[in-house]
């Protein structure tokens, strides 16, 4: 019965010498090799990818996922008895064709790859991209475009080529960032002793802030109503939620404390006779 | 937790959990409570007033917790595997001369939960917060985090301070040809064994060799280990790698 069933299918023939059980095994052998890179893939994400660093994982994986594909398509065309070599100029043709058709496309899949030998960033680095107003952090470098997951929570997904060309300034790079704040005090104040209660207020309560580089404080502005000091401080580079959001908190509470007066805006007016 | 002189403090070691135990450390208290057949409590307040708390499942009859310091690496959190000892005085060293010294290098107290052949850090606490933060060797992309302390010279090996820091030992040699002045030491601090009786600690020691290599002068540090009857210290952290020996460019 089933033998029969071949021989039938064996004999309707489609296009030339392409029958329909050619078709068929062709079919099974691409479905088969789609299965095959589908369980490579899960498998190494399973076992090997845990241990490697994400974005190298991630290449290795499409890698042996578009590997199995090909094979699979080689052996789909041979078992079609389809002669490759008149492909390969048709293709070079072609090539040249879809290239012009499709540039920015084309433009994405090379930008990729420059991006993955450069690695101006590697998955899981917090960017900022000026150029575009983006900051977050990066989730994956892909093909045509990369991710970014905002630090709203959302995820934007940027063409390579624009990101392979815009500024990428890495917030993760450095061993340590620095914070500021600039805080004003009156002009009747002592800067020195402001400067100190400041300084130990930020030493004993954020210990996330360098003792070396220690605090800078500098005398930024002689302003309208306060003179202004800025400061800086330096934490290590993944802890910024402990260190810049509560930097000016902490200036305020030890100005406060020391009985130190952070000015209102104000306007001394002399009148003509004074 | 009123004036620490009139509290006896626990000493370190190993302590069986059979319903309720309490520790006392400085400025913190540590409390174990059954709560069940086969559950106990863990409750912990340290000086900055955190608290923390856990239910601590388990099956054995043979519960026992271990108070032991550990290398002064988790508080505030766990960033780095070196160490900045800043010198409270500097030391002189003339061409081709060698220093032996003691220091109070800073240390953590780890508690440890052991039961069958389990043997598993469970938290970790700092007595001395105030004398546990960062800084930064090098330049800011391409410096080494370090966790930083200012320090004082010890006498020998019994002039730690109770449950604050443990006494290292160092040794300095210069065999450049022309003197040098040590002011800080920096270095791995994951080969560094600890040691305990009752309440005092030491620490592996290292020695620092300051050598010509080609064209640069370079301080060699490397761990040598205590000759001491103490206690082994357990190790907190397990799967750091080891660097045993570092060379970093002289100032």
């Amino acid at each position: 019965m089933v033998l029969e069933l071949l021989q039938s299918l064996s004999e309707m023939q489609l296009v030339g010498e392409l029958t329909v059980l050619s078709l068929l095994i062709g079919g099974i052998i691409m479905a088969g090799g789609i299965i095959t890179a589908k369980i490579a893939k899960l498998l190494f994400h399973k076992y090997y990818a845990p241990s490697l660093p994400k974005d190298t994982a991630q290449n290795i994986s499409k890698l042996i996922y578009f590997g199995i594909l090909i094979v699979s398509f080689l052996g789909f065309t041979s078992s079609q008895g389809i002669d490759l070599s008149g492909i390969m100029v048709a293709g070079g043709i072609f090539a040249v064709v879809i290239g012009f058709a499709t540039q920015s496309v084309v433009s994405n899949l090379i930008s990729g790859l420059f991006l993955i030998v450069e690695k101006p960033a590697k998955h899981g680095d917090t960017i900022d991209l000026p150029d575009m107003g983006i900051s977050g952090t990066l989730l994956d470098i892909g093909t045509f475009s990369s991710k970014v997951r905002r630090f709203d929570g959302t995820v934007t997904r940027i063409p390579n080529d624009k990101f392979f060309t815009s500024n990428i300034r890495s917030l993760t790079l450095s061993t340590v960032r620095r914070a500021d704040a600039v805080v004003g005090i009156s002009y009747h104040s002592d800067i020195e002793n402001a400067i100190l209660v400041m300084k130990n207020e930020i030493l004993q309560t954020m210990p996330f802030v360098l003792q070396i580089p220690e605090p800078e404080f500098r005398i930024d502005e002689l302003g309208d109503s306060s003179v202004n000091i800025h400061v800086f401080v330096w934490y290590p580079k993944d802890d910024w939620s402990q260190a810049q959001p509560i930097l000016l908190a902490t200036l305020k509470r030890a100005l406060d404390n020391a009985s130190i007066e952070i000015p209102f805006p104000q306007r001394v007016i002399w009148s003509g006779k004074d | 937790m009123s004036d620490a002189s009139e509290i006896t403090f626990s000493n370190y070691g190993i302590y069986d959990l059979s319903d309720n135990l309490e520790l006392l450390l400085p400025n913190t208290l540590i409390k174990f409570q059954r709560i069940s057949g086969n559950a106990f409590s863990y409750f912990r307040e340290n000086s900055e007033g955190e608290i923390i708390e856990k239910i601590i499942p388990t099956e054995s009859n043979d519960v026992k917790i271990e108070l032991v310091p550990i290398q002064p690496l988790n508080h505030p959190a766990k960033r780095t595997n070196y160490v900045f000892l800043k010198l409270d005085k500097e030391i002189h060293l003339g061409e081709n001369s060698a220093a032996s010294i003691f220091v109070h290098c800073p240390i953590e107290i780890g508690i440890f939960l052991i039961y069958d052949d389990n043997h598993e850090p469970l938290d970790w606490v700092t007595c001395n917060p105030l004398n546990s933060r960062f800084s930064l060797y090098g330049s800011p992309d391409t410096g080494t985090l370090c966790k930083y302390a200012e320090v004082s010279l010890a006498t020998d090996y019994d002039d730690s301070v109770s449950y604050v820091n443990g006494v290292m030992h160092i040794v300095i040699e210069n065999t450049l040809s022309f003197a040098q002045t040590i002011s800080k030491v920096i270095f791995p601090i994951t080969d560094n064994n600890l040691y305990y009786n009752n309440s005092k600690s030491i620490i592996d020691g290292i020695k620092i060799t300051m050598k010509k290599r080609a064209a640069v002068n370079i301080a060699e540090v490397k761990p040598t280990p205590v000759d001491t009857e103490w206690a082994l210290a357990s190790i907190w952290d397990k799967s750091i790698d080891s660097v045993h020996h570092m060379e970093m460019t002289l100032e």
